[in-house]
């Protein structure tokens, strides 16, 4: 009988082995069909010496302009050169990375955000330093592209992206409602809003760093204000995050917000995802997001009429500029070196990067490519807070460790496990574990 | 004859044996060195640190929650797994008209991804979702709960998942065990006079020990490994409420810390295999046959 059962069991266990190795051969084959497609491409157009490079990318950013395919094919044609897409899965885009970087296996190009580059894909190490590229005489600003006082990556635009509160700009017409200029108004504004039947504010708290966005812009505005050496003594151990009485207030805010009943019930469970829908069905007034939501909701409804202002944490806050996300970077140990720099410089071409500008409404980075007419939102964040040098960097480009387990302290915050003081304090003894694992000095 | 028997299986080893050299003992014993170096993506050399990532690990308060978090899950989902399983394989080893069918419906549940499962459930457990309004329904208000954002019982609802997923898998084993157990036993203890609770822990439970053995190990050894359904239903969250040993692995990879990742993987290996084979002899002693 024994004998038996055991031989059942057997089957039953080969039997799932065999289900488990067969999902990761399935996964195999997905990446075989797209090399086969592509060598099906390359053989149809190109005679002579082609030469392949690989374009690295997070899935998310599959749209970007810079991988669009007539874009590809008309460099393919010009150069013939091919340009491969390497499409990363968006929640493992930095391990991946990582681990392509770490054993060498790197592709030619890799698009990312300048700020996570620094702090995840060890900038100065693992990228070509790009001074001497033929289009950086050209670029209105270089900073943008920059890490210490290098050109590290590339990109058409020199608009960040801009946090604050996205704000759907009907209802505050048909209520009557101002932007808010303190933390205050912003809460007599979410009364009258509430009062109306409308949701003031979606908190979409499930994905994690959807909480950073307020405390983000706060801290960074307060600092520019009234320590502007406060990042730089964090980061040297001299400082901690705890140290700042107002930091605590920022966190307690947000949290009220949820606390007088001012947004979704559901706050945990709500995921960013849903955020274009609150808005196209009007269940929402106001998110704490950056400008891309808007856009993401133009797509849908080109007649929405929203619009961004600065997280009101304080009388007169600046709005938060996260650094540029989206730039190309070329490793050090590309194999294509040459051949990468030829794709940035085809984009860089005035006739293209201005094709590119005028698709997606950029600010142009060019001196010779010139800006298109923004649409509204985008031209009043330039008119309101942009000319008058009303924007402060946010507190992502000052962190150079991973900021993941931040997010989880804050989204604990709503949970119900910390108070302000609790999130600072255990944030101060992760983040200087983290920076003493990096080997910065001073912890 | 009987010589090139014995060769003839040697040789079928072979191909198997070097697979699993190439992608399970030599990666295994490569974790087992890097987890006691210092290896990150911005460190130029790799130091060897001895045994400070082990220690680092046992002062980390988050990953003392996940060791915590996981044994619960571990516990809870033997219990879950193995107890409906049993119960689920006795139903439907009468004589019922609709027994394939239940069979049938019951193992379904298992052959889905975690990920199709985890889509269905989340909107079910939202505070607002189907399994609330059903305790509404019934005027059980009372039981409602945040079940996947409520950190005390988070853990709990991803184990539950977890039974409702596999037991009918168990079930299989349990009901393969069954059928194998002779019905003569059952007929003489009838004419004994043992009742159907008698004949169930004399003659059933005795018998079936090595299907149990089974499923306590794999439920077991799953329990610790438990991953996939954490990352798909709450990502470790709120917060950390919800992390397990996997996800804490995931988490010091992201931060850029391998070594500690690899030295966390090698606890968890290490803590499988005291946990398990203890408890595989053990239970393989009580095991009788016919």
């Amino acid at each position: 009988m024994n004998d038996k059962m055991k031989k059942i069991a057997t089957g039953l266990l080969a039997g799932v082995m065999t289900l488990s190795l067969a999902a990761c051969g399935s996964n195999n084959s997905g990446a075989g069909n797209a090399s086969a497609t592509n060598n099906g491409n390359g053989n149809s157009s190109g005679s002579g010496e082609k030469v392949t490079i690989e374009l690295a990318i997070s899935k998310s950013s599959q749209d970007s302009a810079f991988v669009a395919q007539d874009l590809l094919d008309e460099f393919e044609q010009k150069t013939n050169i091919k340009v491969n897409l390497q499409l990363l899965p968006a929640e493992q885009t930095a391990t991946v990375l990582q681990t392509k970087l770490a054993v060498d296996e790197v592709p030619d190009l890799i698009q990312y955000n300048l700020a996570s580059a620094i702090t995840d894909l060890n900038l100065e190490r693992n990228f070509e330093i790009l001074d001497n590229e033929p289009w950086v005489g050209r670029l209105l600003n270089k900073d943008v592209l920059s890490a210490n006082d290098h050109v590290y990556s590339f990109h058409v635009s020199q608009d960040t992206g801009m946090q604050g509160v996205v704000y759907n700009k009907d209802i505050f017409k048909e209520l009557g409602l101002a932007i808010p200029n303190n933390y205050e108004e912003f809460l007599a504004v979410c009364e009258k809003i509430k009062a109306s039947g409308v949701t003031p504010v979606f908190m979409p708290f499930k994905d994690n760093w959807a909480a950073n966005i307020w405390p983000a812009a706060a801290f960074a505005d307060w600092a520019a204000k009234n320590e502007p050496s406060l990042f730089d003594d964090i980061n040297a151990g001299r400082k901690k995050w705890a140290d700042v009485p107002e930091f605590a207030t920022f966190l307690q805010q947000q949290y009220d917000v949820y606390k007088k009943g001012y947004t979704n019930t559901d706050i945990l469970s709500d995921s960013y995802d849903m955020a274009v829908g609150k808005f196209l069905n009007k269940e929402t007034a106001m998110m704490f997001m950056g400008d891309w939501l808007i856009v993401n909701v133009a797509e849908k409804d080109p007649s929405m009429h929203l619009g961004l202002f600065a997280i009101p944490s304080s009388e007169g806050a600046s709005l938060g500029a996260s650094p540029l996300g989206g730039q190309l970077f070329i490793p050090k140990k590309a194999k294509h070196m040459d051949e990468a720099k030829k794709f940035l410089e085809f984009i860089a071409s005035k006739e293209v990067a201005q094709k590119i500008v005028d698709a997606q409404g950029y600010v142009s980075n060019f001196s010779d490519v010139t800006t298109p007419k923004l649409p509204e939102y985008k031209q009043e964040i330039v008119d309101q807070y942009i000319t008058p040098k009303k924007t402060v960097l946010t507190t992502d480009a000052y962190m150079i460790v991973d900021r993941s387990e931040l997010y989880r302290l804050l989204q604990d915050e709503f949970a119900g496990g910390l108070d302000p003081e609790g999130v600072l304090k255990a944030w101060d003894e992760k983040f200087s574990q983290l920076m003493k694992d990096k080997g910065v000095e001073g912890f | 004859m009987k010589i090139s028997k014995k060769l003839y299986s040697y040789y079928l080893i072979w191909p198997a044996l070097l697979i699993y050299s190439i992608f399970f003992v030599l990666p295994a014993l490569t974790g087992l060195f890097y987890s006691f170096t210092d290896w990150r993506l911005d460190r130029e050399a790799i130091k060897f640190i001895g045994f400070d990532n082990f220690e680092r690990i046992f002062t980390d308060r988050t990953l003392l929650l996940a060791i915590k978090n996981t044994a619960i899950f571990a516990v809870v989902t033997v219990l879950g797994k193995n107890l409906l399983g049993i119960a689920l394989a006795v139903g439907l080893n009468m004589k019922l008209k609709s027994k394939n069918i239940l069979r049938a419906i019951f193992y379904s549940p298992s052959i889905l991804s975690v990920l199709v499962i985890s889509i269905v459930f989340t909107p079910m457990l939202r505070s607002d979702g189907t399994i609330n309004r059903i305790f509404d329904a019934v005027g059980l208000h009372s039981l409602n709960q945040a079940w996947l954002t409520n950190p005390s019982i988070v853990i709990l609802t991803v184990a539950a998942v977890s039974i409702w997923q596999h037991t009918g898998f168990q079930m299989a084993i349990y009901l393969a065990g069954l059928q194998s157990i002779s019905k003569e036993y059952y007929e003489a203890a009838t004419i004994d006079g043992a009742g159907s609770w008698r004949s169930f822990r004399s003659i059933t439970i005795p018998l079936l020990l090595p299907a149990i053995n089974i499923n306590l190990m794999l439920t077991l050894i799953g329990g610790l490994k438990v991953f996939s359904e954490v990352f798909v239903l709450t990502g470790g969250g709120p917060g950390n409420a919800s992390q397990v040993v996997g996800t804490i692995i995931l988490r010091s990879f992201g931060e850029g810390s391998w070594g500690l990742g690899t030295a966390v993987n090698t606890l968890l290996f290490a803590a499988v295999t005291i946990i398990a084979i203890p408890l595989l002899i053990f239970m393989r002693r009580k095991e009788v046959s016919e």
